[in-house]
């Protein structure tokens, strides 16, 4: 299940750190927009790698403006 | 010179009369006699052969309208509180297979075509149980003492009912299997429905055509001609029938009109079945002892009475140097025809307690046996399914272990609900793991 996270980006918008680990690379990124007729649902999902080597998948909920990360 | 033709012997264990013994969804009421939180949750069997699907779902799970057969990610959308859980097939045909022992008390001719289904050849006992009335009163009090087995103590249950709690057994009574069939899917729960001989006619007519068995297409084209029940095919001419739906017509016609009267047949139960081995000088070695008793349970299991039945019961006897004897009697809890599994009490009792002195004369007896139905055999002579058994003891075991440490049980089971997401969370699911 996705758990809150707390991200810290650059100027450019690019990700830093997520949870107070630095992020080596990103990778992968995309949008879902979902079930506009119920709840709607829009993320903007990041594949980062986090120094150690870590995959983790990121996404920013565009209605609320928080971000949560998840196991790939 | 003539040679006189002897007629084929006829089966002793057919009888007309028939009664049907029907306790429907068997497999998930023996889950709910061992889980009492069935009793108010949502609640589905998953299918033996693909965990994908649902097998049987319980009342409270249909009324939301979760149905067999649906996958597991169609139920959870339905239903999120709903309650899956895994099947158990040698726990029912174990179940099962002492409701048929029970029937075998009240009459020698039993038919178990399915699971949760019995018929009972009633022809002659009306001397010893009375009439119909009697003798289903009968069937109901064999059944009732030995299923459902007594429940753990269950929590304090809330107001809703899940409909698995009442007393599920359904009884018909009748003239062939169909009648007494259509009957017993009458009854209410706990209840009998008789059909008086030379009323089977009146007492088709008015049922509808569900209760012929019908394939999807049949129904359906009988359904287009108009026909609803089995009154209005039996009204049209056998030949329309059988020109429009060949030797199944002819067949579904002459249930619902009531000429075909399918007996009960029974299998009479074999006696005893034993091998035997004299040493040519006593034998004291245990490894010998172990393979001599391998294949002696081997001869015996081939012996053709023993045909159609699992070995419940064991007995092992060896004839001692200077009078001496020993006994070894075994009781499976699940009956099997499975060499490996026969044998595994037998070595057991042999590294633990063997003879006291070297053996003469070994002897080999099956003494009790337990039915198969084609479901059980399906089920129960699966060697797959034995392993399937014996791994969920061992996690059964393992979990009640962690449940008493922990307090509760942590374990879970990881289940694709909607695999084609593409929102990570909502393509698996955790469910509770209780094998």
């Amino acid at each position: 299940m996705p758990q809150p996270a707390t991200v810290a980006r650059d100027d450019a918008g690019e990700l830093q750190s997520v949870d107070g680990r630095p992020v080596e690379t990103t990778g992968e990124r995309w949008r879902v927009d979902d079930e506009w007729w119920r709840q709607p649902i829009s993320r903007r999902y990041l594949e980062a790698i986090l120094a150690g080597g870590a995959r983790v998948v990121v996404f920013e909920d565009l209605i609320t403006g928080a971000w949560f990360v998840q196991q790939p | 010179m003539a040679q006189t033709l002897q007629p084929h012997p006829r089966p002793h264990l057919v009888s007309a009369s028939a009664a049907c013994c029907w306790i429907p969804h068997f497999a998930l009421r023996c889950e709910a006699a061992r889980r009492p939180e069935f009793a108010f949750q949502p609640c589905a069997l998953l299918a033996p052969d693909t965990t994908r699907r649902l097998w049987q779902v319980a009342p409270l799970a249909r009324h939301v309208g979760v149905k067999p057969g649906m996958t597991v990610s169609q139920a959870i959308g339905l239903c999120p509180a709903l309650k899956l859980c895994e099947s158990d097939p040698v726990h029912y045909d174990e179940q099962f297979a002492r409701v048929l022992a029970a029937l075998a008390g009240v009459s020698p001719v039993v038919e178990a075509p399915e699971l949760g289904r019995a018929f009972v050849g009633m022809d002659g006992l009306h001397g010893v149980h009375g009439g119909p009335d009697e003798q289903v009163a009968a069937l109901g009090r064999a059944v009732r003492a030995v299923w459902p087995p007594p429940a753990p103590p269950a929590p304090a249950t809330p107001a809703g009912d899940s409909g698995l709690v009442e007393s599920p057994l359904r009884l018909g009574w009748g003239h062939g299997k169909f009648v007494a069939w259509v009957a017993a899917t009458r009854a209410q729960p706990g209840a009998a429905v008789i059909v008086p001989l030379g009323t089977e006619r009146p007492f088709l007519a008015a049922q509808p055509l569900a209760v012929l068995p019908l394939d999807l297409d049949t129904h359906r084209r009988l359904r287009q001609l108009g026909v609803k029940t089995l009154g209005q095919l039996a009204a049209l001419p056998e030949d329309a029938i059988v020109a429009q739906f060949g030797r199944t017509g002819r067949q579904l016609w002459r249930l619902a009109a009531g000429r075909a009267a399918e007996p009960v047949v029974g299998r009479p139960t074999p006696q005893p079945i034993s091998a035997a081995l004299s040493f040519f000088s006593p034998v004291a070695a245990r490894e010998m002892l172990a393979l001599a008793l391998d294949q002696l349970v081997a001869r015996a299991l081939r012996d053709p009475r023993r045909s159609g039945w699992r070995v419940q019961v064991m007995r092992v006897r060896a004839e001692l140097e200077h009078g001496a004897s020993w006994l070894v009697d075994a009781t499976l809890k699940d009956p099997t025809a499975d060499r490996a599994r026969l044998m595994a009490p037998l070595r057991t009792r042999l590294e633990q307690a063997p003879p006291a002195g070297a053996v003469e004369r070994l002897a080999v007896e099956f003494t009790a046996f337990a039915p198969g139905t084609a479901e059980l055999q399906l089920f129960a002579r699966d060697a797959n399914a034995a392993a399937r058994a014996g791994r969920r003891r061992a996690l059964r075991s393992a979990a009640q272990e962690i449940k008493l440490r922990l307090k509760r049980s942590l374990l879970y089971h990881v289940i694709e609900v909607q695999p084609w997401s593409r929102l990570p969370e909502r393509r698996y699911a955790l469910i509770d793991f209780e094998p």
